[in-house]
């Protein structure tokens, strides 16, 4: 039966649910500006039963019922796996961008020298007997080598640091990783009470994204609640609460570059290449476009040196010696841009430099033959064993590279912008509006201030109550 | 679509970023003049930038060494004008003294003139440039005839490039065009014999050299002639090279350069969509009911 006091403790109850109203709202202002963030809502609920009073039924007025998050499922499965090829699109793109080594404007790039080095050599045609122009022709060799190796060591070192930055980005995936397996174990016992942990799914759902954008992990939630990882290639990162490890180790097959293992939860360690994020996003370029460029150059550099090469061996120094070999290259193709150098014999001494078909003496060549310069500069413009002349061959590897860097540009912006697009999706439907929370609070306020009065009511009701009976 | 604040302050600092980026794009071409800085930007146009720029600097060397050649066969072209011109005064002798009417005294001094003129024919004939011996073929480290005549230079021919490939003879063999070699006349062992007659005073000897005379100037004239070919390829070598080395350059200009005009609207559309972006941000700022409810 309801009385003054019913009405009393009913308040009591509603005053509390009008307070949690406020409490939610507070809760979704403060934390309005916390990433990965979940707008809240308190639910209320009529008290039940209600109370008979003869043939009616008197309500008990509100309740809290529970208290939940704007989400929207839909978006959020989509949300990981466009913040990972984002992530992978803009780590290659970036270090892409970073190298200027092939830039078409460089003054002193390969190719000028590889321009200096046959214009000095024609100038050397002219007069081939002239010290000075031997030394020039000898001196732009040399600088021809040289870029040659600092145009390669400039893009190994874009790799090497493309390895620095997969090794810092591995670290973090292994925080991220093992704070998900904790927080999938700290969700399972926070869902024993009944309610849902919202901000323990926050919090989980953050490390997943952030995780997403590093390594390209797709999250599968479970039956009981957890959230299980999988990397792009199918391993499992995160299984329940337990997470794997990812490492680097070097790998002798890529110069020594680092490749990626992951140990699992048993302590077995396996190489493995399917991983996307900003570490896969890094490993494409190194082993991608920067890659290719490398080994471009390196062809290049073989191919160049052993055709000069075969052409000097069979021409004659000023000094009648034979022979000699230009530059030196190395034993293989890999490694030929850096290791090519001009023959020390010939630096040492540029009269070896062969200009003269034939010697006039075993001690002396026709000062004026220039038969070998003219086999020389003849490779300027025809093919090398690769198909194209050495300057061709530097256009399609800048072209090449150009066409690589353009690509990853344009499909980070476009990886970007479905990703902006998609966070505003989820932030419209999970974010906090300080609008909507300030109306919400007004609300709870009002409702505070009149059950209050309720209160106050019922309280005087309770006092003339009280003077009848003195 | 529903906003909150955090869509209003997030799209703020996208759109923000966004258009100062555009504009610190428009500014590069704008300030620099340069469209082409990373492959990336234009990979074709990258590519062929390099093409062109190695067109340019050959043309450039070709050039060069064609200016160098011509010079140097206007050394060789002086020379054999020193020649004609002493075979000429040879010839004057020759036609004064193979006449009746001389004695064998005067005969004698006529013989020490041509011995005179044989030395400056050497003479010339050993000239050089750029320090080397323009007249021994491919042996031009020393000089080509000694002081008696004998050929010492090679039977070769120096080349000099005029085009890619394209080479072209930039000597001309005074082992034919002096000593006759393949059936024309020793200029030189002639001398020696007009000499000899005009010692002897020999009067039908030395009229009788005015037929050699006549020849060796003609073989001097046709070294002349080829002299003046090759200068003529050098020259046009020369002209072309440049045009090419402009016409390459204007491709480079094409390919790697901004339009001036282009980069400035592009600047100035930026430069708006930036001031833009920021007025329209700080309005939205504005707009909240925190700014109602405090006043």
């Amino acid at each position: 039966m309801t009385d003054l006091l019913a009405i009393l403790n009913q308040s009591a109850t509603s005053l509390s649910a009008q307070q949690a109203l406020a409490a939610t709202a507070s809760h979704n202002i403060q934390n309005a500006s916390t990433p990965g963030y979940s707008r809240q809502t308190a639910v209320l609920q009529t008290t039940l039963p209600a109370d008979q009073v003869g043939g009616a039924w008197i309500g008990r007025g509100a309740q809290l019922q529970t208290v939940v998050q704007s989400r929207d499922r839909f978006l959020e499965a989509q949300i990981p796996a466009q913040l990972g090829l984002s992530a992978q699109s803009a780590a290659t793109s970036a270090q892409l961008a970073s190298v200027s080594a092939l830039d078409p404007v460089a003054s002193n790039g390969l190719g000028s020298a590889l321009d200096g080095f046959y214009a000095a050599i024609r100038a050397m045609s002219q007069n081939p007997s002239d010290p000075g122009l031997r030394l020039a022709a000898v001196s732009s060799a040399s600088t021809l080598a040289r870029s040659f190796q600092s145009t390669r060591s400039s893009l190994e070192a874009t790799r090497s640091g493309a390895d620095a930055a997969v090794a810092a980005d591995l670290q973090q995936a292994n925080s991220l990783a093992a704070q998900v397996a904790d927080l999938n174990g700290q969700i399972r016992t926070a869902r024993g009470s009944g309610a849902p942990p919202n901000d323990l799914l926050d919090a989980r759902q953050k490390a997943v994204d952030e995780l997403a954008k590093l390594t390209g992990v797709s999250p599968v939630p479970t039956s009981d609640g957890d959230v299980s990882l999988f990397l792009p290639g199918g391993a499992a990162l995160v299984s329940g609460v337990n997470a794997s490890t990812l490492a680097t180790r070097p790998d002798p097959a890529n110069a020594g570059h680092l490749a990626v293992t992951l140990t699992g939860p048993n302590g077995q360690v396996q190489a493995f290449s399917g991983i996307g994020g900003a570490v896969g996003g890094a490993l494409a370029a190194r082993d991608g476009a920067l890659k290719d460029a490398v080994d471009g150059l390196d062809t290049l550099a073989w191919d160049l040196g052993a055709t000069v090469n075969a052409i000097h061996q069979a021409g004659f120094g000023l000094d009648g010696t034979t022979g000699d070999a230009l530059f030196t290259v190395g034993a293989a193709t890999a490694g030929a841009a850096g290791a090519i150098a001009v023959n020390a014999v010939l630096a040492a001494d540029p009269r070896r430099l062969a200009a003269a078909g034939a010697a006039t003496s075993p001690t002396s060549a026709a000062p004026g033959d220039v038969t070998a310069l003219q086999a020389l500069l003849a490779t300027e413009t025809t093919a090398l064993s690769g198909g194209l002349s050495a300057q061709d061959g530097l256009a399609r590897i800048t072209s090449d590279f150009g066409v690589a860097a353009r690509a990853a540009s344009s499909l980070a912006d476009h990886d970007a912008a479905m990703h902006d697009n998609l966070l505003t999706l989820r932030e419209s439907a999970s974010g906090v509006s300080i609008d909507e929370e300030l109306i919400a609070l007004q609300k709870a306020q009002r409702g505070y201030q009149a059950i209050s009065r309720v209160i106050q009511t019922s309280s005087a009701m309770l006092d003339t109550l009280m003077s009848l009976k003195t | 679509m529903r906003v909150t604040d955090a869509m209003i302050y997030g799209n703020a600092v996208r759109d923000g970023g966004a258009a100062k980026s555009r504009l610190e794009a428009a500014i590069g071409p704008a300030s620099t003049g340069v469209r082409v800085v990373h492959p990336g930007d234009d990979p074709a146009a990258a590519g062929l930038a390099t093409q062109v720029a190695s067109v340019f600097s050959r043309a450039g060397s070709i050039g060069s060494g064609a200016q160098a050649a011509a010079d140097e066969l206007g050394v060789a072209d002086t020379a054999f004008n020193d020649v004609t011109n002493a075979l000429a005064r040879v010839t004057e002798l020759a036609t004064q003294f193979g006449s009746a009417g001389y004695t064998a005294a005067q005969r004698a001094s006529a013989a020490d003139e041509v011995a005179t003129l044989k030395k400056q024919i050497l003479s010339a004939l050993n000239t050089t440039a750029e320090g080397r011996y323009v007249m021994g073929g491919t042996l031009d480290g020393q000089p080509p005839f000694d002081a008696a005549g004998n050929y010492l230079g090679d039977a070769n021919v120096r080349q000099v490039e005029v085009a890619p490939g394209v080479w072209q003879a930039a000597s001309v063999r005074a082992d034919v065009a002096v000593k006759g070699v393949g059936g024309g006349i020793d200029i030189l062992a002639m001398l020696d014999t007009l000499q000899t007659d005009l010692r002897a005073n020999n009067q039908a000897g030395v009229a009788a050299a005015l037929t050699p005379l006549s020849a060796a100037t003609d073989q001097v004239a046709t070294a002349r002639a080829s002299i003046g070919l090759s200068m003529n390829a050098f020259d046009t070598a020369v002209t072309s090279s440049r045009a090419v080395a402009t016409d390459a350059q204007t491709r480079a200009s094409h390919l790697l350069e901004a339009d001036a005009i282009e980069a400035n609207t592009r600047l100035a559309q930026a430069q708006l969509a930036l001031q833009a972006t920021l007025t329209a941000t700080s309005q939205g700022f504005k707009l909240t009911l925190l700014n109602y409810l405090s006043s």
